[in-house]
């Protein structure tokens, strides 16, 4: 191990919070008991359609979330370093995947020191490219090293702004269900299709309920500390067809109530600006990045990254389904639709300006942010700032840097806050 | 012609492809530019037009940090540079297959930097074993053709485009005859040489090369059978460029006797199908590519075998990674190539590329390393 373990706040968890943790333990769980009755495990990729193994009643856990937990506590590096030491990949390719691929070749060689929290080792793999490309390059690592299969559903990248044409979605669909035939003998397993429904059924009260908490932070001042959303986000990741979601959502939500309804908030101090944070989080710098932010009166209320498992459609619609798979990731689009997006978004949650992760790791979203830059600025209005980053590499992040950056971005909303 | 006429006409083409581009343009020609590495050319040709690949250049952009970040691979960077300053003015479009992230966040940034040459963009199927795959595909391509007929203000036939088809075919197995005789005559074909005759293939129209690949063939048949006697390497990447790279190879007598680069061999090695519709027969194509790191592959190690089937079938010694920086497809490639070569007592030489990076002095002792074993 290379790095001490971070302390954690003494402060006792809201209920929504400690029903989170709960649920997480709960999956890893069910993953180990599977492992030991030498019983079907899946890896997934974020955005695949969770519904099959849901169905299927497999237990599924999610290497991104994973990375992202285990950067946030520090331990990410040795697994990094033995990627690109021992397994000789380069540096230049996503933390994520270095992480992960890292972990699970300890793993098999018996290298691994227990880190938590720590996922088995799986029989088959799950892979929507709708987040990225680098996903399918990372999942053919972990197929060749661990010799298991992959189930794909190739999500087609939207390259126009129109509607995706009809012949992308039939071959969206084409590979679900052919998915479902594959899966159907791999498990040995007959599909329950109403089940499935009800799965589906659930998957969209979930992702409704989410949207209905995300939205109740357009109140000023926040009800919530934006950077909340990327913890309660990880329900929708790894157990967005479950009901245990929808009672911790639930739960959420009244506390969420509760503080509109009181004034208060689970931002600490005082809300003078109000950012839209575009990119995921740097993981092993969320502490200093929230303290900074605070430090400074500044709340990121929101952020595209957290709406990227909103896939709506209809329960019993495939086609629905699938075209909601397709256009799920924001990474599934052009930037004009995500800039669109986001304009919209400040707009509604009156964000002062905009703070942008280029994350080393993420050359998709750091390419929005290039390119999106004019449409903000000149739809807008507000200031926006970017800062380098990763995910969970931490040898890109400066915290100098940010705190500059983030005091160049104060500067300019006070001045357009007429100094105030 | 001579041999000696032949090759000075490949090292021009190779070497000057805006010049080339202004000819055509003068002549009143329409100019499409093919970003790498799966455009449908046949479509482009098909349309009366040329497609001209577009393989970025050695420049350090300025322009094009204003829409890609600095990590994006020097290919991609110095194009739209080379789109924002101008140099590509006169295309009527240019055609970008979606294959990796760069090509994602690209796809918007030449639409932002370049706003003068339209975009067509396209997707292949990755998940080439479902059954739905060349189905689309073969729509897909159906939309380049509409898209790129409502730009040139003409329709493309059927005719045509099965036409076209069979040159492209006719060009793939020139290419693969010469680089089988090729290796009977690497005193002529040097590294530079064989570089300069496939790369060739990018900037002029499908008839010229292939005019010009049956005089080469013709003439090299003419002469005698040389025995090499230096080493023997089998390149793989993106692009073998700087030319002094290659220098350095024929300076340390070391032979290409290969290749599995996205800029050469890889473009020729996969035929269409002689279908009944012609969109049947271009989706075919990809849907036959082996050994590529943009292709994905129900088998995960088809990637190393091939590269070390075809490394054998050629008596090579070694594997020469052209490793493009910031290629996430390739890098992720590489650890288990490496790993596979080692097995199979292949040397792998890890040499990165990078267009806008004039040092190379990393390169030779990695070369000269090599030449010593």
């Amino acid at each position: 191990m290379t790095e001490q373990k971070a302390e954690k706040p003494k402060r006792e968890l809201p209920l929504s919070r400690q029903l989170v943790n709960k649920q997480t333990e709960d999956v890893y769980a069910s993953a180990w008991a599977a492992k030991e009755k030498g019983e079907s495990i899946g890896w997934s990729t974020a955005i695949f359609p969770q519904e099959l193994c849901e169905t299927f009643d497999v237990p599924v856990l999610y290497p991104e979330n994973n990375a992202a937990s285990i950067s946030a506590r520090h331990f990410g590096n040795q697994f990094i370093e033995h990627t690109e030491g021992e397994m000789k990949y380069p540096i230049n390719i996503c933390s994520y995947a270095r992480l992960n691929m890292g972990m699970a070749d300890m793993m098999k060689n018996g290298k691994f020191e227990g880190v938590e929290p720590a996922m088995p080792l799986p029989t088959f793999l799950c892979l929507a490219n709708n987040s990225c490309t680098q996903l399918m390059k990372w999942y053919e690592n972990l197929s060749e090293n661990l010799s298991i299969p992959i189930f794909f559903v190739d999500c087609l990248f939207n390259y126009n702004e129109e509607e995706p044409d009809a012949y992308k979605n039939k071959y969206v669909r084409s590979q679900i269900e052919n998915n479902i035939a594959a899966m159907e003998k791999f498990f040995n397993k007959k599909f329950d299709w109403n089940r499935f429904l009800e799965v589906q059924r659930i998957s969209q009260v979930n992702r409704k309920l989410f949207n209905e908490i995300v939205a109740l932070n357009t109140r000023m001042p926040a009800p919530l500390d934006g950077f909340d959303l990327f913890n309660y986000m990880s329900c929708l990741v790894i157990c967005r067809g479950k009901e245990s979601t929808t009672e911790i959502l639930k739960q959420l939500k009244k506390e969420v109530e509760e503080h509109i309804a009181n004034g208060t908030s689970t931002f600490r101090g005082t809300e003078e600006y109000r950012v839209h944070w575009e990119g995921i989080a740097c993981w092993p710098n969320l502490g200093f990045n929230l303290k900074t932010l605070r430090k400074y009166g500044v709340n990121a209320v929101m952020n595209g990254y957290v709406t990227a498992w909103d896939v709506a459609y209809e329960p019993g619609d495939l086609n629905g389904m699938a075209k909601a798979y397709q256009c799920s990731s924001t990474n599934s689009f052009s930037t004009p639709s995500i800039m669109d997006m986001r304009s919209k978004s400040m707009k509604k949650f009156a964000c002062d300006g905009m703070l942008c992760h280029v994350n080393r790791s993420c050359k998709l979203m750091s390419f929005h942010i290039f390119t999106g830059r004019d449409i903000i600025e000149a739809r807008n209005k507000i200031p926006i700032v970017n800062f380098d980053g990763d995910q969970s590499d931490t040898r890109v992040f400066s915290e100098a840097q940010f705190e500059n950056r983030l005091q160049g971005l104060v500067e300019v909303m006070k001045e357009n806050k007429g100094g105030k | 012609m001579s041999l000696t006429d032949i090759l000075e006409q490949f090292a021009y083409i190779a070497n000057n492809p805006n010049a080339i581009l202004k000819k055509y343009i003068e002549e009143g020609k329409d100019v499409i530019g093919c970003f790498p590495i799966y455009t449908p050319k046949p479509i482009i040709d098909a349309a009366g037009a040329v497609p001209m690949g577009l393989w970025g250049g050695r420049i350090t952009p300025t322009f094009a940090g204003k829409y890609s970040p600095v990590f994006t691979c020097s290919i991609m960077r110095s194009c739209l540079e080379l789109g924002m300053t101008g140099r590509y003015d006169g295309l009527k479009a240019v055609i970008m297959p979606i294959l990796c992230d760069t090509f994602r966040g690209m796809s918007s940034s030449w639409r932002a930097g370049v706003t003068d040459i339209p975009l067509i963009a396209l997707v292949h199927p990755q998940n080439r074993t479902d059954l739905g795959a060349q189905d689309f595909l073969a729509q897909e391509y159906l939309s380049v053709k509409l898209r790129l007929e409502k730009i040139l203000n003409r329709e493309i036939t059927d005719e045509s485009l099965h036409e076209s088809i069979k040159k492209y075919n006719y060009q793939n197995a020139l290419v693969m005859k010469f680089s089988k005789l090729a290796l009977n005559h690497l005193d002529v074909i040097k590294p530079l040489v064989r570089h300069y005759i496939l790369k060739s293939a990018q900037f002029i129209s499908v008839d010229e090369h292939i005019r010009l690949m049956e005089n080469l063939i013709e003439e090299l048949e003419k002469l005698p059978e040389h025995v090499w006697s230096g080493k023997r390497a089998y390149f793989i990447g993106i692009t073998a460029e700087p030319d002094e790279l290659l220098q350095l190879f024929d300076k340390y007598n070391i032979a290409i006797v290969g290749d599995n680069l996205a800029q050469e061999s890889r473009q020729f090695r996969t035929d269409y199908e002689i279908c009944e519709t012609p969109f049947w027969s271009l989706s075919s194509q990809w849907m036959h590519i082996e050994g590529c790191s943009t292709v994905h592959d129900e088998n995960a190690d088809m990637l190393e075998k091939f590269i070390i089937k075809e490394a054998k079938e050629c008596a090579a010694d070694s594997v020469v990674d052209c490793l493009m920086r910031f290629c996430d497809v390739e890098e992720y490639d590489y650890p288990d190539i490496a790993k596979c070569c080692e097995e199979e007592g292949l040397y792998c030489l890890c040499l990165e590329i990078d267009q806008s990076s004039e040092d190379n002095g990393q390169t030779l002792t990695k070369i000269q390393s090599y030449s010593e074993l």
